[in-house]
């Protein structure tokens, strides 16, 4: 995967979190991964078809889910990941991602992408490609957000 | 509904209007060149206008541009008989709902209109559809590879979770309406899957994520062609498969409504799970068979 197709979501993150209430952004890391990511805690998963082909994956802890979905409904206190939660956290990461294709389609590649799948546990593993996941870490209002991209150029 | 055909021959004209005949379209006026068309979608405001490349007087695109500009609620589906990349990234971005090549394909053609104006139809047919097919792709992939009992049984109602029994697959399905699917099922059945498929007793962990990877890139990518099969306008296309494994894993399914079956082989049970959710008009533009 090449590293400049991260900018588009990078772009993505910075731009749609502050339209939902969220204050303080900034990129704290990035690791690029073979094949597979371990995490805990909630991960949405979109696929994408079009120039590019592959999964991105956003990952929070459980608790950081609860502040996103908070965050997302004006404030409202979120206890548990109930279905209205899940539901933020999904519309969070559908949001990111077509915002990324958006950005993506202003460099002349066109992507089109899934309805989120999400999942939440102890340990969980993704595996997403055989290739290179570049994953970046952000700090968002004190909350861990990660951004796993695994893209490749569509070859057909 | 009313549509303007634009073209300058009359062959093209005549075969467009015996088309939109079939669908109940009625031509409101024709035109061979920019300005009469360019009248015409003024005087009659209509739904529909077929747009030629090339006019007697000028550009088909550059005339699609100017009636768009006039009237954003028009779609404009252009066709020419050449095929180029420029053409369509032109047409793309003139706002055009779509490009077909000369001769014209009927299939094609109300496919195109489908997406667009038959969308809830389009959507209806899917929901009708999607859970046969997925479940005629899994039975025909078993088959195929395995021996011994297979049997799949829908199980009734929408899920909102499942618990993993070990290892799960989830696929993005992208199209006029998009959705996925998902698979799960003990690492103990994936185990005996590979076994009856490669012959073969010994499986790592690595192997076991590219087999199920595999097997279940083959049935979304089948049950999507037999659905395309269907109709065109589904332009479904999947996404690579993302496999997962860990502890007390819960998906959440019931963000959009989706069927299930449960498919049952010596090798062991198999979850599948098939959800879509109706399209957004704003991605109807670019989502265009076409493009």
């Amino acid at each position: 995967m090449d590293a400049k197709l991260i900018n588009p979501f990078l772009g993505a993150v910075q731009g749609v979190l502050p339209q939902l209430g969220f204050q303080h952004i900034e990129k704290k890391s990035l690791e690029v991964k073979k094949g597979k990511i371990k995490t805990q805690g909630v991960v949405i998963v979109i696929g994408v078809v079009g120039e590019l082909r592959g999964n991105v994956a956003y990952a929070v802890s459980i608790e950081d889910g609860k502040k996103i979905a908070s965050t997302m409904m004006m404030g409202m206190p979120v206890s548990e990941l109930d279905d209205m939660a899940k539901s933020a956290i999904s519309e969070l990461a559908n949001m990111l991602t077509a915002n990324a294709g958006i950005n993506l389609s202003n460099e002349e590649i066109n992507v089109d992408i899934s309805v989120p799948t999400l999942l939440y546990g102890q340990e969980i593993e993704v595996n997403m490609s055989e290739g290179n996941i570049f994953c970046i870490g952000f700090d968002v209002d004190g909350i861990l957000l990660t951004v796993d991209i695994s893209l490749e150029q569509n070859k057909s | 509904m009313k549509a303007i055909i634009v073209d300058d021959s009359n062959f093209s004209v005549t075969l467009i209007q015996s088309m939109l005949k079939k669908k109940e379209i009625e031509v409101v006026a024709t035109a061979s060149k920019v300005k009469e068309a360019i009248q015409a979608a003024d005087e009659y405001c209509p739904d529909l206008i077929t747009m030629d490349v090339t006019l007697l007087d000028g550009d088909g695109i550059d005339c699609a541009k100017e009636i768009k500009k006039r009237n954003q609620q028009v779609q404009i589906l252009i066709v020419s008989s050449m095929k180029d990349d420029e053409i369509q990234k032109r047409a793309k971005e003139a706002g055009a709902m779509g490009y077909l090549q000369k001769p014209i394909n009927e299939e094609e053609f109300f496919s195109a209109l489908d997406r667009v104006f038959f969308s809830d139809a389009l959507f209806k047919m899917l929901q009708e559809n999607y859970k046969d097919a997925f479940q005629e792709a899994m039975l025909h992939m078993l088959q195929q590879t395995i021996q011994g009992k297979i049997d799949a049984k829908e199980s009734r109602g929408t899920f909102n979770i499942r618990k993993s029994l070990g290892v799960s697959v989830a696929i993005g399905i992208i199209g006029r309406h998009s959705g996925r699917m998902i698979l799960d099922m003990k690492n103990q059945t994936l185990k005996n899957l590979y076994t009856m498929v490669a012959e073969d007793k010994k499986i790592n962990k690595a192997e076991g994520v590219i087999f199920i990877s595999e097997f279940a890139n083959m049935v979304a990518g089948n049950a999507a062609s037999l659905l395309n099969q269907l109709n065109r306008g589904f332009g479904l296309r999947v996404a690579p498969p993302t496999v997962f494994g860990g502890k007390d894993i819960v998906m959440s399914l019931g963000e959009i409504e989706n069927k299930t079956v449960i498919v049952n082989t010596d090798a062991g049970e198999i979850f599948m799970n098939i959800g879509f959710k109706k399209g957004d008009e704003v991605w109807m533009q670019n989502l265009s068979t076409h493009f």
